[in-house]
């Protein structure tokens, strides 16, 4: 009896434990198990293999039950995730539906989840910028949130190491505030956003507009064919899946990399109760899992533990994992744990025409579009609001025809359309200041459909952002003239935070124990054996999307746990 | 050795269609009629005519070949609210008793000028609902017309997989290019 528990003990027993597959956890995954750890990953949804799981990718629309469009009433169930522009018949599987985990929105806010292997991966926008030093010491300089305890000089061999192997197209722009990367070669600008790139740059010294640096295979390098990835295939259904691996994904790219090692266990179906935490070792030992399908508690055991559960759900493992030792939450001495949350300001926008360049137009299609890195309060401060925006950018021909009247002139009209002019159009993407009073929580009396509690969000914009959106509606709004855009309208969403599906923070890393929860390594202060290196952990937003920086830092804080674990220090 | 692990994950995606796992089809929930008509089939085929009265058969093929009759009643049954089954089913009737009253046959008897003249005269009645109606079932007619396989395939020569992207084409040599290579 006393054996079969020894056994029982083994058998659930792992070098390393990763909480979650999505993006950072397929890199803690990878890197983990490369380096020789027996790795378990708890992902809490259903498995997603690549290819043979991705039911729509090869669909036409004519093969689809409704050409695309959602049922009436998957729409009226999911006013929430509904919102999402890649939301639709051919990939709401990968989307979690509003009643499936309910959550407390004591501000309103869209929370975007997928509960999969794979998690988000498979649907993100693609866009991948390094941070740089403007970005790593917004809070230094202006005083809110805590000072970053690395800069760029810390992470940059990581972004070199993670790009090279996802594949990240992109131009060698040789820019301060955007710097330059592992590329592979970019893609192709239409006439009109080149000739606008051209007008920014005659016109200011400091508005660059460049291509999107982006996780697509432009150039195939054998590191990807090794992966069982091909070359992009311009498709732009990315959020069905891809059978080419032209983009990056946990599923296409780092999970099965990992399991060529033969030391990763993928668990699917495991929602990931709480982190237990052994106070005579005085660390964590392992990590209790509600099996979905069976509804049991399973625990298990591991010396280190990664937790990569997407932002928000990163918190609330480590809120929900409490102990005598740790009566608010893993790690929480300092009570910040789930405060200073912060995300990105997507509301504004703008769009206009060009009568220039009719002669030509595009051919193909291209998942990907050029880029205004942030050019305010770069250098010092110049505005009434604090840090800045990324705007993208971009401009295209559209086809229509005439559909008055019906019959055989309306078939006619309809198989040959007229190409109309260029459309234009950017969309901000604001930095938000991490502040005390954006926090989420646990819920005290509402429970999930597995007894956990439901994390209670409390996330707004401030003044901060409407004067950024004001600031975006006008710069645009003369970047736009200035280049003889004409017919422009610019608008402002109002849209919930979390719509952009860029929520940060609220374990974020810090110098100080009594300020932060993580240090430099995004290992947690109180708990050494206790890593965060998905967005949870980000001190603050910058002007640049966040994906990129999340794979460099999961890479960089396993190789310092693997190098702690060989000194015996964890 | 790309191009063969291309056509080898094309393979096994389509595989992977056959044995579409349950949660796919997820959103055919019980609780929605996902029937493919629910139009008593006189309904039916008048509507049939009315969307091939839209886009009739010419040297091409109509929207009533191309089934686009059967994709409206889908769309109308799942994805629309039930105010709009009722608006196409009066619609439907209200094209009927028009072509009694003026011809003394069914629509479906009418010849194609007859059949013009009836929907003529709904598109531009006075009866907000039958307008209504006309506006609802020409714009779909469209989308089921544009999105069915013949047209994707053979009239606007939609590329799954175009593999590439030109920025600056010159819009002449577009339109002339061959449509054999504007399909490979």
């Amino acid at each position: 009896m006393a054996n079969f528990a020894i056994d029982a003990v083994k058998a659930t027993t792992y070098d390393a434990i990763v909480i979650g597959s999505g993006i950072s956890g397929g890199w803690a995954a990878k890197e983990l198990t490369e380096k020789g750890l027996r790795t378990l990953v708890l992902e809490r949804g259903r498995d997603v293999k690549h290819v043979v799981d991705y039911p729509t990718t090869m669909l036409n629309t004519w093969e689809m039950e409704h050409r695309g469009q959602l049922p009436l009433g998957i729409r009226k169930e999911n006013p929430i995730v509904g919102k999402c522009y890649a939301f639709h018949e051919g990939s709401a599987h990968f989307f979690v539906k509003d009643a499936e985990h309910p959550y407390v929105q004591e501000k309103p806010f869209d929370w975007i989840r997928g509960y999969q292997v794979g998690g988000k991966s498979l649907l993100w926008a693609r866009q991948t910028q390094r941070w740089s030093d403007f970005d790593f010491q917004g809070p230094a300089r202006d005083g809110f949130a805590v000072d970053w305890p690395i800069r760029y000089a810390d992470i940059a061999p990581w972004y070199s190491h993670v790009e090279k192997f996802a594949g990240i197209t992109g131009n060698k722009d040789g820019l301060a505030t955007l710097p330059d990367g592992e590329f592979l070669p970019p893609h192709e600008w239409n006439c009109v956003e080149k000739y606008f790139s051209q007008q920014m740059a005659a016109k200011y010294k400091d508005r660059p507009v460049i291509m999107g640096r982006a996780a697509h295979i432009t150039k195939p390098q054998p590191i990807h064919l090794q992966q069982g990835r091909a070359q992009c295939q311009h498709r732009t259904i990315c959020e069905r899946g891809c059978p080419f691996g032209g983009y990056f994904s946990s599923n296409a790219s780092t999970l099965p990399w990992a399991a060529k090692t033969g030391k990763l266990t993928l668990r699917p179906h495991s929602v990931v109760h709480s982190i237990i935490y052994d106070e005579k070792k005085g660390k964590a030992t392992g990590v209790r899992v509600i099996d979905a399908t069976t509804k049991e508690m399973i625990e298990f055991y591991a010396r280190i533990i990664f937790v990569n559960a997407a932002a928000l759900n990163t918190n609330l493992v480590l809120l929900n994992s409490t102990s005598n030792r740790f009566p608010n939450g893993l790690g929480n001495d300092s009570g910040v744990l789930g405060k200073y949350a912060a995300f990105h300001n997507y509301r504004a926008g703008i769009s206009g025409e060009y009568d220039g360049y009719l002669e030509s137009t595009t051919e193909g299609r291209r998942p990907n579009s050029p880029y205004i890195p942030r050019f305010r309060n770069v250098h010092k401060q110049e505005t009434d609001f604090l840090r800045g925006y990324a705007a993208g950018f971009s401009a295209n021909r559209i086809s229509r025809s005439n559909q008055e009247g019906f019959g055989a002139d309306l078939k006619t009209n309809l198989a040959n359309p007229t190409l109309g002019g260029w459309s234009v159009g950017s969309h901000m993407m604001g930095e938000t200041i991490p502040k005390e009073s954006n926090y989420v929580a646990l819920d005290k009396t509402l429970k999930d459909p597995f007894g956990i509690p439901q994390l209670k969000v409390s996330i707004v914009y401030d003044d901060n952002d409407d004067k950024m959106v004001k600031d975006y509606q006008e710069q645009m709004m003369e970047m736009f003239t200035a280049a003889g855009f004409k017919n422009l309208r610019v608008r402002d969403d109002k849209r919930n935070p979390g719509l952009d599906i860029h929520e940060m923070g609220g374990a974020r890393m810090g110098k100080d124990p009594k300020t932060s929860i993580l240090n430099k390594w995004n290992q947690m202060h109180h708990v050494k054996n206790v890593f965060v290196t998905d967005g949870a952990s980000m001190t603050s937003t910058s002007t640049q999307n966040p994906s990129l920086t999340y794979m460099a830092l999961t890479a960089r804080a396993v190789d310092y746990a693997v190098k702690e674990m060989k000194k015996m220090n964890l | 050795m790309e191009r063969r692990k291309a056509l080898k994950s094309l393979a096994v995606a389509v595989g992977g269609l056959v044995s579409m796992p349950a949660w796919a089809n997820g959103w055919n929930s019980a609780n929605l009629p996902s029937g493919a008509s629910f139009l008593a089939p006189r309904a039916d085929a008048v509507l049939a005519e009315v969307v091939e009265t839209i886009l009739p058969a010419t040297d091409t093929p109509g929207a009533k070949a191309l089934g686009v009759h059967t994709f409206i009643q889908k769309i109308v049954t799942d994805c629309m609210e039930p105010s709009a089954q009722d608006s196409l089913t009066k619609g439907l009737m209200a094209v009927e008793a028009l072509a009694q009253k003026t011809y003394s046959k069914s629509f479906a008897s009418l010849d194609a000028g007859q059949k013009a003249e009836v929907l003529k005269t709904i598109s531009q009645s006075s009866d907000a609902d039958e307008k209504g109606f006309f506006s609802l079932v020409k714009g779909m007619t469209i989308r089921g017309y544009m999105t069915s396989e013949y047209v994707m395939n053979n009239i606007t020569h939609y590329e799954m997989v175009p593999g590439r992207y030109h920025g600056c084409v010159p819009v002449v040599a577009k339109n002339t290019t061959p449509k054999t290579q504007q399909n490979k």
